[in-house]
């Protein structure tokens, strides 16, 4: 059996002020001031969701929360549906409401959600009610098969008014999803899921790659140790340089010397002198006229050897700088 | 009741990822750097320990010159050799040429920093030589 909700959202009702006890319809025009630290708990109006009560082959209410979307599939307007179930004896009580069509009553009212204690269904909270009692000046609520209606005063003989003061209220509670409409809890989990994963991947990356940077470091502390380097990679820069540069003369000097000891020299002709110092070196050799010396510094030229060359009489110096 | 946006939790959660992407991006770039530093410095420190055992490596360079200069024939060549902190002096007024010879042999074949070279020749047998090797 279904009970329909109207969609006039226009008012809320609240019957006792000092209580905080709030009866919710649309059609009330009342609004609640809500005294500053008081919660309330509020009840909704049977206009505010749809209720089935049915036997069904399942033990336990979670088995049968799984199939209220199917349950209610047919019989429901279009929207963003959330449900609610409990049991009843041998039967179950099952509910679906729209969370935003509920949340923009109460915010049309002025009540911040933060000063709602708990939600109720008027089904669970009304169930055992004897005689009707009105709800406004048109309307009333009674229990018609163990289900609690909405139904026109004039039909009823008589109504009292709802007394909420010294309501117990049962354990039967809803938790309106505020943005529900927006996505859904199952699509919501699974982005959030996902994006979670993302997140542990880019951490054990950055885990990884972290202590890889740390080993790298490391090694390089321990080839400064090993190779006992300067603290700095200028100070080892520079002091390369230097050897380098004492290598390159140094072979480059041997080199030369080489080229001037492997020259075809004449029976006549001798290495007088040869001297080395401030990076030149001068070789002098005897014997050797003006204008003949082409054969003898070919290999000189053939290494690309950057010379000068002087004559002294019969005497030729060549000059290399190194 | 209240409860969070759930626009505003997946907008938190992609903050949070675009931070660690972020923070992984600096990390592996930290890490390109720091191998490519290591693998500058191990070059260096190879090139830098085989340069220093050639030419700052006092004792070795001392070790290798005495063995040369305790040979038999430049023994008798006997040669002036002035030994100081930072170099050695080797000189002859007048020396054999073969001596001479096979004596500028060995040093030239081996990695010694030679800073002034002087060889004159006297005669068909004899030469003079100044010579100063940093150590």
């Amino acid at each position: 059996m279904i009970y329909k909700r109207k969609r006039g959202l226009t008012l809320l009702t609240r019957f006792k002020r000092s209580a905080s006890v709030v009866f919710l319809d649309p059609q009330m025009s009342e609004t609640v001031i809500c005294e500053k630290g008081e919660k309330l708990d509020i009840i909704l109006s049977p206009r505010l969701y749809w209720v089935k009560k049915m036997k069904l082959p399942v033990a336990t209410v979670r088995e049968v929360k799984k199939l209220l979307p199917s349950i209610f599939e047919d019989s429901l307007p279009l929207g963003h549906y959330s449900y609610y179930a409990y049991k009843s004896e041998d039967e179950f009580i099952l509910f679906a409401y729209e969370d935003k069509i509920i949340l923009d009553l109460i915010l049309s009212k002025g009540i911040s959600t933060t000063d709602i204690r708990s939600i109720h269904f008027a089904q669970s909270e009304f169930m055992d009610l004897e005689d009707a009692v009105s709800i406004t000046d048109k309307e009333s609520m009674y229990v018609k098969e163990t289900l609690v209606v909405l139904a026109p005063s004039a039909w009823l003989t008589e109504s009292r008014n709802l007394e909420l003061t010294n309501i117990t209220l049962s354990k039967h509670t809803i938790k309106l999803q505020q943005f529900g409409h927006i996505v859904d809890n199952k699509s919501l989990f699974k982005i959030g899921g996902v994006l979670v994963v993302l997140a542990l991947i880019l951490l054990v990356e950055i885990f990884v790659a972290s202590a890889k940077r740390d080993a790298v470091l490391e090694a390089k502390e321990e080839l400064f140790s090993k190779y006992n380097l300067q603290s700095t990679m200028i100070q080892n820069k520079s002091i390369q340089k230097k050897y380098s540069k004492i290598y390159k003369t140094q072979t480059k000097l041997r080199a030369t010397i080489a080229v001037f000891l492997s020259m075809p020299l004449k029976q006549s002709q001798k290495i007088t002198l040869l001297e080395y110092k401030n990076k030149k070196l001068f070789v002098s050799i005897k014997g050797v006229k003006k204008g003949s010396e082409n054969t003898l510094l070919s290999k000189l030229n053939a290494k690309k050897l950057k010379y000068k060359t002087s004559f002294n009489g019969e005497s030729i110096k060549v000059e290399v700088s190194l | 009741m209240n409860q969070v946006n759930p626009l505003h939790l997946g907008g938190l959660l992609l903050v949070v990822l675009m931070f660690l992407f972020f923070k992984l991006h600096g990390i592996k770039e930290e890490l390109a750097e720091a191998k490519s530093e290591f693998l500058v410095s191990q070059t260096l420190a190879v090139d830098l320990n085989a340069l220093k055992s050639v030419y700052a490596d006092k004792t070795k360079i001392k070790k290798s010159l005495e063995r040369i200069l305790g040979q038999k024939s430049i023994v008798a060549a006997k040669l002036h050799v002035k030994r100081d902190k930072k170099f050695v002096k080797i000189s002859s007024q007048s020396m054999d040429a073969a001596v001479l010879n096979g004596l500028m042999g060995k040093i030239l074949n081996a990695s010694f920093n030679i800073t002034t070279l002087k060889i004159k020749r006297l005669s068909d047998t004899k030469a003079s030589l100044e010579m100063e090797i940093k150590w």
